[in-house]
């Protein structure tokens, strides 16, 4: 490759081949419930704290599967289990973002 | 009465002795450790309580009435209350009258521990006195009352259902060796006085026991070694004590006056949780109050088994049990002694570390502040209510009936009261939530917060700090109206039965307003178990681990046992509650908002 | 003297095995307990994918068994198997001894209720695919505006869903939705048309059609997230709540109606004979077949035959073919014996 003295912009690409899902991994060993999200919505659009920090369970769990960060939506969380009751999955979406917090290693 | 062995001693005395004082030391060591764990404030203020007249009183008397009366269990289920208060009481009297046998016959003597134990051993009966037959006739009546007692115990091992539990502890090794001495030692007392009775003299049970025992036994042979059997029994029972349930005898003594004090449980382990833990007697009746006992799996899940895994350190377990639980509440609402499992189980969560910790600095509330300003009343309906509308839409329609000037602080979303973080054991993020809200309902300038939710009612009015501003449940609001006249309710013909939701009922003490409304509204059943009894609906947000699996099972039992009223529908005041009981409930659910709304006219109407 | 084969349900599946075994020379014996026959087509307004009318299809069902003996307004008060068939004690105290059995109940309809976050029963402009239909009928329904601006559908209402106990796809929903979308934007041409799903599935012949005429020619917008509240404004529109799941983002939108598509649970009178005859249920609520590829209509017990959406979710194609299968299947089953 010849350089030009300057790089393109990073790649927008979600790149599976260098993704880092270690953290999704680990996640679904404590809490396995975690692959059966088929991303319906319900708990982002039901969620208390999405209006002010855009937290999103189904996204979280979308992004850990790409091996994305999720710290700041994670953190807006209030706990408050609105999603659990809405879950067409029957997701302990709670103990997920529990689980989460606990082993958080980025 | 006089001695009768000179030297005042015999070696048989001393398994109890070392028994006796290894307990002594022991719990004056206990006693250090845990004053030294509290924290210097509330150290102070138990020890104050202690020399205050009024809760030395109520010490005394608690511990009088609850240790050894056991008048709550009494109240609760007789058998168990005459089968605990004839051991504890008759146990207590035959020390009391002991020592008043050894103040009245041989003072000398009192100095020595076990002279009052085995008095009957050390005397030879000279002249009868009627002090001294009354006495030996109290002792003997005391030492049939305990006997009763153990007899109704071994019975209850056998068959617990007798006594009305389906379901006792498994214990484990050591409480089994505890027990089986403390079964012991009465029979043996009883043996060991009836072999001596022709030379210490007794009574209706041990003179008796004498002139048989005397019939085919030609010598006093056997007098010795029941008496070293006795004291060994008794020794036996006092060295296990500190590792066996039974530590909850001298626990129960300091548990009572710190609590009369005010304390709380404020660390996971340590102080007054351990004091708490400690006096668990491991009786079980939280096994069958645990409404997640409906599946046999979560048995071991209950308060008498987190006390046993945090007094074993199995750190493994403490966590499960601790995450398992709904905290409901109903197993401290049954228990005799008091021990607060939901709490202990929140401390233990507490004790987790999290790498990513809850960061809410981008949540500005100057806007919620306006949303939330205009009126006196500003009517908070919490998260959930927005999965259960009809809640909402009722508080809304009966205050605009009632002609109440009011704000929906969170009609368009709010934030969580915090509870949920809180019983997730993460105190400092609830406790930051927490300040946001507390800045928005003061910031609004309302005096009143009214509260839909039972589960927000209970945080707003334990955790938030709201001067001048009056936290009230719908319920009390509402019958508060009606009083005034500002609400008429008409009778309909459907039969509720009520629901307490753990938070509402147990939570915050509220039965009789809901009840009132409805019985103003409509006519009411009761459930089988029902208010500090009520069976929680499944749905608590206290449980971090229960699978939805798990959950359906307890809201079936929830259901039976609501069923058991035969009304027509169920009524209930909880958002949560509300939700869960309508996914699988056969009759209609109504929030007792809803209730109300459809058997209301203001008075604006009325006037019309 | 024809031999007698009681058939439990009179709605297609039920009228269609009638007319077959009419035509196997028995005597089919209908026992159903509406007043009337076809069930919940005969409700329906028109049926996907060509818009037939659905009234046609009941009319000439009817016409064809009408040597058939039907009792209306009649429910099985009970079923005990006999040495080599069943007794089947009718409400109206007719006993009918038979060797075969077919039952042909199908489904009830979700109770939109039970999801009280979509707001059926609380709010006055939220009705059920059935309403809706019910209404394309003629009749009158308060709940539906004179002129919507805005109508909404929510797909898997009561279905995929294990917090309403069905945690099956009720498989006619999406493309019903998409009918009922195209026949409202015809009577609406001004009304914006949103359709809420999770997963669209337009698995049959002419449905993938369906949906392409529904965006191309009539506008509908399709939302991917699962609707989790309802609201109300003050003017009494709904404000709906929901993520739009490709956009990554929450999204509001006000509705002057919101239609819910009730999915498909078995009928409870199923399950009360399956309980008298000890006939297997799955796991998903409804009857359980032999097997789920071969032998769809066939029970767990001898001369117990299933017809229809008893044995779960199906279009009304799927149900009239299992219906002759079924009454093919007895007649072997009785030519067997």
């Amino acid at each position: 490759m010849m350089d030009f003295g300057f790089s393109l912009s990073k790649s927008s690409t979600l790149n599976l081949d260098t993704a880092d899902l270690s953290l999704y991994k680990k996640l679904c060993e404590l809490s396995p419930d975690a692959r059966t999200c088929m991303a319906c919505g319900s708990c982002s659009a039901t969620c208390t704290a999405g209006p002010f920090s855009g937290m999103s369970v189904r996204k979280v769990i979308l992004d850990l599967q790409r091996g994305r960060d999720v710290k700041a939506m994670v953190q807006g969380c209030m706990l408050c289990g609105k999603c659990i009751m809405v879950c067409p999955r029957g997701i302990n979406t709670r103990n997920l973002i529990l689980n989460l917090c606990k082993i958080y290693d980025r | 009465m006089i001695d009768r062995i000179p030297s005042g001693f015999h070696p048989f005395v001393l398994p109890f002795m070392i028994g006796m004082v290894f307990v002594l030391l022991y719990c004056a060591y206990g006693i250090v450790k845990i004053m030294i764990q509290l924290t210097a404030e509330d150290r102070k203020k138990f020890l104050i309580s202690l020399v205050t007249p009024k809760t030395l009183l109520k010490n005394i008397k608690d511990i009088f009435c609850d240790c050894l009366l056991h008048v709550k269990l009494w109240k609760r289920n007789k058998m168990l209350g005459f089968m605990h208060s004839s051991i504890a009481f008759g146990w207590f009297m035959l020390i009391v009258l002991g020592h008043i046998e050894v103040i009245l016959f041989i003072p000398e003597r009192l100095h020595t521990f076990y002279y009052p134990i085995f008095f009957n051993y050390f005397v030879a009966e000279n002249d009868a006195t009627v002090a001294g037959s009354l006495l030996f006739f109290l002792m003997d009546f005391f030492l049939l009352l305990v006997l009763t007692g153990i007899a109704l115990a071994i019975v209850k091992r056998i068959r617990s259902r007798i006594f009305g539990m389906r379901r006792t502890t498994r214990h484990s090794l050591i409480n089994h060796i505890g027990m089986y001495a403390l079964w012991a030692i009465f029979p043996l007392r009883l043996l060991a006085e009836g072999f001596t009775a022709h030379i210490s003299g007794g009574s209706f049970l041990t003179i008796p026991l004498n002139w048989v025992f005397r019939q085919f036994l030609g010598n006093d042979l056997n007098m010795l070694p029941t008496w070293w059997a006795y004291s060994i029994a008794l020794g036996v029972f006092m060295v296990v004590l500190p590792f066996s349930r039974f530590m909850h005898i001298p626990a129960e003594m300091m548990l009572i006056p710190m609590r009369n004090a005010g304390l709380k449980i404020r660390g996971a382990r340590k102080g007054f949780a351990r004091v708490q833990v400690y006096s668990c007697p491991n009786c079980g009746v939280c096994i069958d109050a645990c409404p997640m006992s409906v599946s046999k799996a979560n048995i071991k899940d209950c308060t008498v088994y987190l006390t046993r895994q945090i007094r074993r350190g199995n750190e493994k377990r403490i966590a499960e049990i601790s995450d398992k639980c709904l905290l409901c509440g109903k197993c401290e609402a049954l228990c005799q002694v008091g021990v607060e499992g939901p709490q202990l189980r929140v401390m233990q969560r507490s004790l987790r570390k999290y790498a990513l910790e809850p960061d809410y600095s981008n949540i500005a509330v100057e806007p919620l502040v306006e949303a939330a300003s205009g009126s006196k009343v500003l009517y908070f309906s919490g998260c959930m209510s927005q999965l259960t509308p009809e809640i909402g839409r009722s508080v809304e329609s009966v205050l605009r009936k009632a002609g109440v000037d009011f704000t929906w602080m969170d009609r368009d979303g709010g934030l969580c009261c915090g509870r949920p973080m809180a019983t997730a054991g993460r105190l400092d993020a609830a406790r930051a939530i927490v300040e946001k809200n507390e800045k928005i309902i003061l910031g609004s300038g309302a005096d009143t917060l009214l509260v839909s939710c039972p589960i927000c009612y209970k945080m707003f009015r334990e955790s938030y700090d709201l001067p001048g501003v009056r936290v009230v449940h719908y319920s009390q609001y509402f019958s508060g109206l009606v009083k005034l006249g500002q609400l008429k309710l008409e009778k309909s013909d459907i039969c509720y039965v009520y629901h307490d939701p753990c938070e509402l009922g147990r939570g915050c003490g509220i039965y009789e307003e809901p009840r009132r409304l409805i019985g103003l509204s409509a006519a009411i059943a009761e459930a089988d178990k029902t208010r500090e009894e009520s069976v929680c609906c499944g749905g608590s947000l206290g449980s971090l681990s229960l699978s939805f699996e798990q959950r359906r099972k307890i809201t079936q039992g929830a259901l039976d046992n609501l069923y058991t009223s035969h009304a027509d529908a169920i009524a209930t005041a909880c958002p949560l509650c509300k939700a869960t009981f309508a996914r699988y409930s056969d009759r209609p659910v109504r929030d007792l908002a809803e209730i109300i709304d459809a058997q209301s006219t203001g008075y604006k109407q009325t006037e019309r | 003297m024809k031999e007698n084969i009681v058939i439990i349900g009179g709605g297609i599946a039920g009228m269609e095995a009638a007319k077959q075994l009419l035509c196997l020379g028995y005597n089919p014996i209908i026992v159903e307990q509406n007043d009337h026959l076809g069930g919940h087509v005969s409700q329906w307004h028109q049926l996907f994918p060509d818009m037939t009318p659905a009234q046609d299809l009941v009319r000439r069902l009817g016409e064809e068994i009408s040597e058939a003996n039907i009792f209306l307004e009649t429910t099985v008060s009970y079923v005990n198997k006999l040495k080599d068939g069943y007794n089947v004690m009718l409400n109206n105290g007719v006993n009918i001894v038979c060797r075969a059995l077919l039952i042909a109940s199908g489904f009830k309809l979700f109770d939109a209720t039970k999801k009280e976050e979509y707001g059926y029963g609380v709010y006055d402009r939220v009705i059920t695919n059935s309403d809706l239909e019910a209404w394309f009928n003629g009749k009158q329904d308060p709940r539906i505006p004179d002129k919507p601006a805005r109508v909404g559908f929510v797909h898997c209402v009561g279905s995929r869903d294990l917090k309403a106990g069905n945690s099956q796809c009720s498989k006619v929903c999406c493309v019903t939705a998409i009918k009922q979308a195209i026949e409202v934007k015809e009577k609406f041409p001004d009304a914006e048309i949103y359709c809420f799903y999770m997963d669209l599935r337009l698995f049959g012949k002419k449905y993938e059609d369906f949906y392409i005429n529904a965006q191309r020619d009539f506008g509908v917008h399709f939302i991917r997230g699962r609707v989790s509240e309802v609201g109300e404004a003050i003017d009494g529109r709904l404000q709906v709540k929901a993520e739009d799941t490709l956009a990554g983002k929450p999204l509001k939108v006000t509705l002057d109606m919101l239609v819910l598509m009730s999915g498909m649970v078995c009928n409870p009178q199923a399950t009360e004979i399956a309980r008298m005859i000890h006939l297997d249920m799955d796991d998903d609520g409804f009857l359980r077949s032999r097997d789920n590829v071969y032998s769809i209509i066939e029970s767990n017990r001898p001369g117990v035959f299933y017809a229809g959406a008893c044995t779960g979710t199906k279009t009304v194609p799927e149900t009239v073919a299992e219906a002759r299968a079924a009454a093919l299947g007895i007649d072997a089953y009785l030519k067997s014996l």
